[in-house]
């Protein structure tokens, strides 16, 4: 019998080839150590990272502990393992080193070898012992990680200067000391058949929508890919538009925007390796305001709003109204500006729309090129772009100032929404309405505009349409959308996103300080009064 | 997908019935101001004045072909409409003439004469003529005006456009369609010519002369601006600046700030009568008397001269009115407001031959607001 089920343990590691994570599923932990050592040779070999590290006692082993090199936190991991070394004879029970001999306070145990090498490839250190059907897994992961740095995505003026990094625990403790609260949940997954990427899914629990955090989980327990490298990939996974152009999840790399993004009911979504987490539902007013307007006093970020809205269809539509005003509707100009412009395109050899692509098409190439070269090249390329592009081909007549204009005003419009995959969506826009501008004039960007508007309200995102809180209307939360009332004012979060538990604050609460008239003390004037009598 | 084929057809329609009125702006000649004249046997003349946008000071390199320093030139042809003298323009000019920013049509003094009002029936009738443009007439042929060359402005239609806002009443040609269409008010237009600067130079200037009236479309009567300064009062236009003489030549110049006009008609025993209101406040510019201004009784003689200077040249126009049968205050208006009956009854059909019949009373106050920096002439010693 014994003899038997040995077999089968033999014929099952010999049944195991060159497998992920998945299809050990099931496999339990051998108590006999010889088997699991056979069994995690089998699966490593060849790699000279892993490291199988055996304890002797009376010249047999008795124990292993099996890492992987360059994970684990070497010092901290010598200190826990000394006791192995000193294992006596009836401690070889995992229970009992769990509970009396180890020194670590993160520990837990598995009895499968899908959770003990996901927990090692992580980082953290298993210890098989002889005769056990459970094995411990010790959490000293001690990985090189990037330190936190200010993100170079989202400056800010004034407020917080850290931004997340590589490292999800890293992240979830830095949203952790923002949230103070036990309502903060961090619900962990696991995606990625090859990468094994682990998720937090963070939410306030009685703030957010638990519809929302249902779906979302639902979503990320769906999704079957080998690998996971940035949170770019969860994000397409889960959207619920493909095609549209538009963003339907947002990232950001800072803590305060993510906090902030929780305490109004929303979901984010932390992947391993990459200082982007997801935000959901996402809405498009939400892409067009920065986590600075809720530092700055209320009516500067009110006034920057607007001129984001209005750059927004600045960035959108110049180049298309100036190509249909100059070749349709030239008496919409005024004579003298058209006068300008004529003689300014006198030599020209293109028509307006060959001229418009020329110069989007060379300033996009333009910034791309900036982006991706290193930053010493880089300014070399925007001096190439300014002088020799911008000057030159207008000195040659070959692109006409006025377009000159339009296209640097086009380009510093997109560059004044706050983010960037926000600004993509409406440089990709720009295109086609440059294209049927100049086939049917300003009724061709009207139409375009309005198919642009139609799909953007069609959209939703976790079941949150995309124009909310404007379409559908719903009026008090257009306070924190067309203006940014002040913190004083914005008692509720936002109703469209289906909070719970919507007041931020008592009302009345700014009250309380202006009908103290400004005076010191408890009660405003009576202590002005006993100030002027000492 | 046969749907979608059919949305993609539906939807390519949207695309395929475009460009076809595209048209870059350097295939353009902007058309900046046009005259009309009449010609012998009937034939009107066209002429257009246009920019040469290469001349304007486009980027060096390139260039067009137009040789000279010039920044516009004129051409015109004859025909027996407009639009035949546009056509024969358009066979020998290379771009597409445009009549959208067209700012100013002159009337020359014999299509004046002889009715103008077909001619502009395709300034109204061609949606690419705007109706905001203004329209001033001229003595001799249109089309001097356009050749002539101001010093200031880069063409002489901008800166007819520019005197005809500041120094004369300006009419457009919405104006003039409603003034030839409404019974009760007859039309009128800016006279201006061109005129050699002095010490004569290069240039030729554009001046406004005065004002032209019309019975019908056709002009009867033409004055200059002082032979008919009463009729800014009823123009929302600034009153001319006055003289007012005190003895013999002690003169003071006065300057209007506002002018307001209130006309008030009655029907008394079958003849109109009308009685107008005209206040005025007015600034000395000019005290070449010897009259202390700060005095009460000395502000107060000034105002009584400027009042009866007012209602001088107001009965001047009235009594041109009357006597020429054409209502450029557009007094039968006036009367229709206040008594449509009466007015759809008996004056509507007849008013220009009731015109003559007409009573009228003129009050007028005019106050000096603004007797200037200093009180009385610093050069004089006070003599009254």
């Amino acid at each position: 019998m014994d003899f038997k089920r040995k077999d089968k343990t033999k014929e099952l590691i010999e049944s195991i080839n060159a497998c992920s994570l998945m299809d050990l599923e099931g496999i339990p932990v051998f108590s006999k150590l010889a088997d699991n050592i056979a069994l995690l040779k089998k699966l490593f070999a060849d790699c000279s990272d892993f490291v199988i590290r055996e304890f002797k006692q009376k010249n047999s082993v008795i124990a292993i502990a099996v890492f992987v090199d360059g994970l684990i936190d070497t010092h901290e991991v010598n200190q826990a393992l000394k006791t192995l070394m000193v294992l006596e004879d009836g401690d070889e029970n995992v229970r009992v080193i769990e509970e009396v001999l180890l020194p670590v306070s993160q520990i837990t145990r598995v009895n499968d070898y899908k959770q003990l090498l996901q927990a090692v490839l992580s980082g953290d250190t298993a210890i098989i012992v002889e005769g056990n059907q459970e094995a411990l897994t010790l959490g000293i992961r001690g990985a090189e990680k990037r330190s936190v740095n200010e993100p170079e995505g989202e400056a800010v003026v004034r407020g917080p200067r850290e931004g997340f990094i590589e490292n999800i625990r890293t992240n979830t403790s830095m949203l952790r000391r923002k949230l103070k609260t036990p309502r903060l949940k961090m619900k962990s997954a696991v995606v990625g058949r090859e990468t094994n990427t682990n998720l937090v899914i963070a939410y306030l629990d009685g703030i957010a929508d638990p519809q929302v955090v249902e779906e979302v989980s639902r979503r990320i327990d769906r999704i079957d890919i080998d690998a996971v490298l940035e949170s770019g990939y969860i994000e397409e996974l889960i959207q619920d538009s493909t095609y549209s152009p538009f963003p339907q999840v947002m990232y950001s790399e800072r803590p305060d925007t993510v906090a902030g993004a929780l305490l109004e009911g929303r979901v984010a979504i932390f992947v391993d390796g990459t200082p982007m987490v997801l935000i959901v539902p996402t809405t498009f007013w939400m892409l067009m305001q920065a986590n600075e307007d809720y530092f700055e006093r209320f009516q500067m970020a009110t006034l920057v709003r607007w001129l984001r809205y209005l750059f927004l269809i600045i960035s959108l539509v110049t180049p298309a109204i100036y190509v249909a005003i100059t070749t349709y509707h030239q008496q919409m100009l005024p004579t003298t500006l058209l006068l300008s412009i004529a003689a300014a395109r006198e030599a020209i050899p293109f028509p307006a729309i060959v001229e418009a692509l020329i110069m989007e098409v060379a300033f996009e190439a333009l910034r791309e090129a900036g982006i991706r070269l290193p930053k010493t090249v880089g300014q070399a390329v925007s001096i190439l772009g300014a002088l020799v592009v911008g000057q030159a081909a207008v000195q040659a007549g070959i692109v006409s100032a006025p377009m000159v204009i339009v296209v640097s005003i086009t380009g510093i419009a997109s560059f004044t929404i706050p983010h960037f995959n926000a600004a993509i969506a409406l440089r990709m826009l720009r295109f086609p309405l440059m294209i049927i501008a100049s086939i049917l004039g300003i009724y061709g960007i009207l139409v375009m505009a309005l198919i642009i508007l139609g799909h953007m309200a069609n959209l939703r995102s976790f079941g949150v349409p995309y124009l909310s809180p404007l379409a559908p209307m719903s009026v008090g939360d257009l306070k924190d959308t067309l203006i940014r009332a002040p913190w004083s004012n914005n008692e509720k979060r936002p109703s469209f996103l289906g909070v719970q538990n919507a007041r931020r604050m008592d009302s009345g609460f700014g009250d309380q300080i202006q009908s103290k008239g400004g005076g010191k003390g408890g009660s405003g004037r009576s202590s002005t009064n006993e100030e002027g009598k000492t | 997908m046969r749907t979608l084929w059919k949305i993609g057809l539906a939807l390519s329609l949207l695309v395929v019935t475009g460009c076809w009125d595209r048209r870059e702006v350097n295939d353009m000649a902007i058309v900046i101001a046009m005259a009309m004249d009449k010609e012998p046997g009937g034939l009107y003349r066209l002429s257009v004045q246009v920019p040469l946008v290469s001349n304007l000071g486009g980027p060096s390199g390139g260039g067009g072909g137009t040789s000279g320093d010039k920044s516009y030139y004129v051409d015109s042809a004859v025909g027996k409409t407009i639009r035949e003298a546009n056509s024969t323009i358009q066979s020998r000019m290379s771009r597409h003439l445009y009549y959208a920013h067209h700012r100013i049509v002159v009337i020359g003094e014999r299509l004046a004469k002889e009715g103008f009002s077909d001619a502009l029936d395709i300034v109204s009738r061609f949606p690419e003529n705007r109706l905001t443009a203004f329209i001033v007439m001229t003595k001799g042929k249109g089309m001097d005006l356009l050749i002539a060359q101001p010093q200031f402005e880069r063409f002489s239609g901008e800166a007819i456009r520019e005197l005809v806002k500041a120094e004369s009443i300006p009419v457009t040609i919405k104006d003039i369609s409603q003034m030839l269409n409404t019974p009760g008010v007859d039309a009128f237009l800016p006279i201006f010519e061109d005129v050699d600067s002095h010490p004569k130079g290069k240039s030729k200037e554009i001046q406004s002369v005065g004002i032209g009236t019309f019975r019908g479309d056709k002009l009867i009567a033409t004055y200059t601006n002082y032979e008919i300064a009463g009729l800014r009062w009823f123009h929302r236009a600034t009153p001319l600046n006055q003289n007012v003489s005190l003895g013999q030549k002690e003169t003071l110049s006065i300057a209007f700030q506002n002018a307001k006009a209130n006309i008030q008609p009655a029907i008394k025993g079958g003849r109109v009568h009308f009685n107008i209101e005209l206040h005025g406040s007015a600034y000395v510019t000019e005290n070449h008397s010897s009259l202390d201004l700060s005095l009460m009784k000395n502000c107060k003689l000034v105002e009584d001269k400027l009042t009866q200077k007012v209602t001088d040249d107001v009965k001047k126009v009235l009594e041109q009115t009357k006597q020429t049968r054409s209502d450029m205050i557009g007094l039968g208006i006036v009367l229709a407001r206040n008594f449509p009956k009466e007015w759809k009854d008996k004056y509507r059909n007849t008013w220009d031959k009731e015109i003559p019949r007409i009573t009228y009373q003129i009050k007028s106050k005019v106050q000096v607001v603004d007797i200037g920096q200093t009180t009385k002439n610093i050069m004089k010693e006070e003599r009254l």
